[in-house]
């Protein structure tokens, strides 16, 4: 059964967990490849994660001059392919939520692959995994619709399903406000 | 047993050449089941996987918990016996010299012999922690009963967890941590957290605390700062620092008011309702308003939605025990749940957050001044004699009892205790008032530190012996919900370093005490010999033998036989432990902290953690990932308050009490009240905060208060270098 990456990010508490937990995935170098952003630092204590979205027609890939950027079957979008990369650093621009990062040693770009090692054999990526908080979740598109059902959101748009800048993810993000529509129980 | 919703069924990714080894975090209660990655070549551990066969935590892990492998072959270990000849140079990492462990041991027991033979039995200590294993916890407190024969000891859970042990023992008559499983949480109505900053302290409860609200429950979060939680929290109450019990009075008072007692419960189930409700009477809103700061229309509408709740709990944490009123602030949140009989069945109780990783266990066997494993007490003649047939001891061997951490330290600047054997802690950062504490360390005639890396407190010793990581060694813990777990081994010790245990019984055995220690061979023995200790005790562990542990995922103390499941959730039957059966309502009087502003020191100090490090930071702030998220320590000033002393974002300040001075950059953030200012705890030398901090202890747990002193700020003109 496919499943996805699901982002809630009213959860994030800012641990930065994913950030350490995405070093010890195995093909990762221990270099972290995602962002956890203060939002406010001056005002308040919320966090979010930005983690690549795996888009289907992702503009790092279209950008790349050698095609070094392929994109798995899975749908997640790889990291350049060391042989291939000549470092023009083109994704890194193209990106429009900046996701690619840049290795000047190495002449090198790299970037989330969704943990592929784990998620080809429906392992769940390490960020997913150790995310205390629930704000990063692997879940079925069966799971991610039931989701849809228990947060109606105030707007009426289930925010997920918004064009994004790159048209549709295989990420899907729910924005803060998942609370807006719940009932209380008393 | 308790797979809840949460729970999945996941392969673990194996990668060739390797073997993962199930087992538990080493930092806090959560204790966080975790996979240590161990190559099959070099049998070193080299990584971590997500354990998502744990029920409690399914994979999860903070930051803390993903590095925290990286402990094991740091290249800070300390590999071989160090001693260091000159005295003259404690207090800095000068002028060790390596030693074998005979050497080391050999000038132990000649110093220590020394030491008792001119100043008597007592004028040796002990001074341990609950970072360790229930066996190794359990020893300890036996080596200095037996082998040493001293009535000094104690542990940093005084630090830590002791006012909680003392409020609930009143209320109950039992001090486990939580009334229920923490699979619990999420199914609840209402969570009532005081004092804790869960999200960056207990991290992994979170997403069970998050479920509560997308559930249609609520959050009432109570602290003078706006944490991750308090910031989604349905209320959040901003008192002041030091004056929970006010607040809990002032709830109080609102669930008698509006008629959300339960009278049946409190008639058959409880004691001192009357002498409670009387005293509360003078909390109205608007006076409990007045002593905390919080606005009168959120103390009544806390009451509400805790008194509404079909089931509620009640959850706190440091910041309401480490107070000089910590266990009267432990009992009257515990009040709460009493009047209104939310405890003693599934999904409604109480519980703390414990700090450390066996705050619980290690609490409960004998660490602490006075008592004996199995929640014994020393005092108690039949007791004694219970636990000096498992030592082989007689009852006139048994020593009286010690007296608290801090007292400790009082007595070695007066020079009553004249030697330290100092284990699993590091007072050097984490004691409050830290001049006092470091002076009286430097005033020891002879001190040895047992630790993995050299400490700040390592600094003060002559010997330092070479100890395990959690990793190199195995055992029981309890975590934070009194689930007794496996701790598993998974690499040989690195250099010469010996797990605590070990390193007793040897020592023991030079000391004359074989007959009493050396059949204790494995960590195994030393688990078998502790349960048997502990059995009869109402802390007993008898019946959690390893293999049940094993079987069925952890088992809830008390656990008494062989046929025994163990005790998830505690007073089922309503039946509290104090010899009537019936809880205690407590009727407690207000009182201010120790130290309240003035003039000179007009803002309220607090104290606690951040996500990134654990406890003194002797651990944490060696991993890489964890330094570089948080290297320095900070002080959180409200914005408004910051212009008042003409300070920005990032400038560096002096920040002052009467015991002392740090300069700390400035952190501002309107997530905090404008009274009160924050720093982390987890520094030391000239950036620890506990330079600061008071030593006012609580009368019942001797728990210093970190969380409430006054202090001064002030602006410094840092000269440029070049
Ligand atoms: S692990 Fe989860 S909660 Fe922590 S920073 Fe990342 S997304 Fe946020
Ligand atoms: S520090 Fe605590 S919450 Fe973090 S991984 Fe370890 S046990 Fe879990």
């Amino acid at each position: 059964m496919k499943k996805r990456l699901y982002l809630e990010l009213e959860n994030c508490i800012g641990c930065r967990s994913c950030l350490a937990a995405c070093t010890q995935c195995g093909g990762h170098e221990e270099r972290n490849r995602n962002y956890v952003y203060d939002v406010n630092p001056l005002v308040n204590r919320q966090t979010m994660p930005l983690m690549c979205l795996h888009c289907e027609n992702p503009a790092c890939a279209r950008s790349c001059p050698a095609q070094a950027i392929q994109i798995h079957e899975s749908g997640a979008v790889l990291s350049a392919l060391v042989e291939k990369c000549i470092g023009c650093q083109n994704c890194t621009i193209a990106c429009p939520y900046g996701i690619p990062k840049f290795d000047t040693e190495q002449n090198l770009m790299y970037k989330c692959d969704l943990c592929i090692d784990r998620t080809k054999d429906g392992i769940p990526p390490m960020c997913a995994s150790v995310c205390p908080s629930n704000t990063l979740q692997w879940l079925t598109d069966e799971e991610i619709e039931n989701k849809k059902k228990q947060f109606n959101l105030d707007n009426g748009k289930w925010v997920t399903s918004m064009p994004y800048l790159e048209g549709e993810t295989n990420v899907k993000v729910n924005l803060p406000g998942i609370l807006q529509g719940i009932t209380k129980l008393y | 047993m308790q797979r809840d919703k949460f729970f999945k069924e996941i392969e673990n990714l194996n990668h060739p050449n390797e073997k993962l080894i199930k087992t538990h975090c080493s930092y806090c209660g959560m204790q966080c089941g975790m996979n240590l990655r161990v190559n099959t070549q070099t049998n070193k551990i080299i990584g971590v996987e997500p354990r998502y066969d744990w029920p409690v935590t399914v994979g999860k892990m903070c930051p803390k918990g993903v590095t925290a492998y990286q402990q094991t072959n740091h290249k800070d270990r300390l590999l071989k016996p160090l001693i260091r000849d000159d005295a003259s140079l404690k207090g800095t990492t000068e002028g060790f010299r390596e030693a074998s462990w005979d050497e080391a041991y050999d000038l132990i027991v000649k110093k220590f012999k020394e030491l008792q033979s001119k100043y008597g039995k007592d004028s040796l200590s002990v001074f341990s922690g609950v970072s360790m294993t229930n066996e190794k916890c359990y020893l300890t407190g036996k080596f200095a009963r037996v082998a040493l024969g001293t009535r000094y000891i104690d542990y940093n859970g005084r630090f830590c967890m002791s006012s909680a042990a003392g409020g609930f023992l009143r209320s109950f008559g039992v001090d486990r941590g939580s009334t229920l499983p923490w699979t619990d949480i999420h199914e609840t109505d209402c969570l009532f957290i005081a004092g804790s900053n869960t999200a960056e302290c207990h991290p992994t409860s979170m997403f069970r605390i998050w479920n509560v609200q997308e559930r249609g429950g609520y959050i009432i979060v109570v602290d003078p700062r706006e944490t991750p939680i308090a910031r989604r929290a349905d209320l959040h109450l901003d008192l002041q620092p030091g004056t929970d019990l006010a607040l809990a009075n002032g709830i109080v008072n609102q669930l008698i008011e509006l008629g959300y007692l339960d009278d049946e419960f409190i008639n058959k189930h409880t004691n001192g309702f009357e002498e409670t409700r009387e005293l509360v009477k003078e909390f109205t809103p608007e006076y409990t308003s007045m002593l905390t700061g919080v606005a009168p229309e959120k103390i009544v509408r806390a009451a509400e939605l805790y008194g509404k709740a079909p089931n509620a709990i009640v959850m706190f944490a440091r910041g309401v025990e480490q107070q000089h009123k910590g266990v009267d602030n432990v009992s009257a949140y515990t009040n709460m749940a009493l009047i209104t009989g939310k405890i003693g069945r599934p999904k409604s109780g109480v519980a703390t957050f414990t700090g450390q990783g066996n705050g619980q266990g290690g609490r409960e066997h004998g660490q602490k001044s006075d008592l004996l494993p199995g929640y014994r007490k020393i005092t108690n003649p039949e007791h004694v004699k219970e636990v000096c047939q498992v030592w082989n001891i007689t009852p006139d061997e048994m020593p009286k009892p010690g007296v608290s951490a801090y007292e400790m330290f009082e007595l070695m600047e007066e020079k009553t205790i004249r030697g330290l054997y100092l284990l699993c802690s590091n007072p050097a950062v984490s004691a409050p008032n830290q001049n006092f504490v470091r002076k009286a360390l430097k005033n020891l005639d002879f001190m040895i530190c047992s630790d993995f890396y050299l400490s700040e407190s390592a600094e003060f010793a002559d010997v330092i012996l070479p100890a395990v990581t959690w990793s190199e060694d195995e055992g029981t813990v309890t975590n934070i919900e009194g689930r007794i777990i496996k701790i598993n081994k998974a690499q040989e010790p690195v250099g010469e370093s010996k797990p605590d245990w070990q390193i007793q019984v040897q020592l023991a055995e030079r000391l004359g005490r074989g007959k009493q220690f050396s059949h204790l061979k494995t960590a195994r023995d030393v688990a078998d010999e502790f349960r048997l200790a502990s059995k009869g005790g109402y802390a007993d562990y008898y019946g959690a033998t390893w293999d049940k542990i094993e079987k069925q995922d952890g088992v809830f103390w008390p656990c008494k036989d062989e046929n025994d499941k163990g005790t998830p959730h505690m007073f089922l039957d309503k039946k509290f432990y104090h010899p009537d059966g019936k809880a205690k309502i407590c009727a407690l009087p207000y009182r201010p902290p120790a130290e309240e502003p003035c003039e000179k020191y007009p803002l309220r100090l607090t104290t606690g953690r951040v996500v990134y490090h654990y406890l003194s930071g002797n651990q944490t702030r060696r991993i890489p990932f964890l330094h570089d998220m948080c290297p320095e320590p900070y002080v959180e000033v409200h914005p408004e308050t910051a212009a008042k002393y003409y300070m920005e974002h990032e400038e560096r300040v002096r920040l002052y009490t009467r015991r002392g001075e740090a300069v700390y950059k400035v952190k501002i953030t309107e997530a905090i009240r404008k009274d009160t200012v924050f720093v982390p705890y987890h520094f030391g030398h000239e950036d620890s905060i506990n330079l600061l901090t008071i030593a006012a202890l609580d009368p019942i747990s001797r728990m210093p208060e970190f969380k409430a002193c006054a202090a001064q700020l002030e602006k410094v003109e840092i000269k440029k270098v070049q």
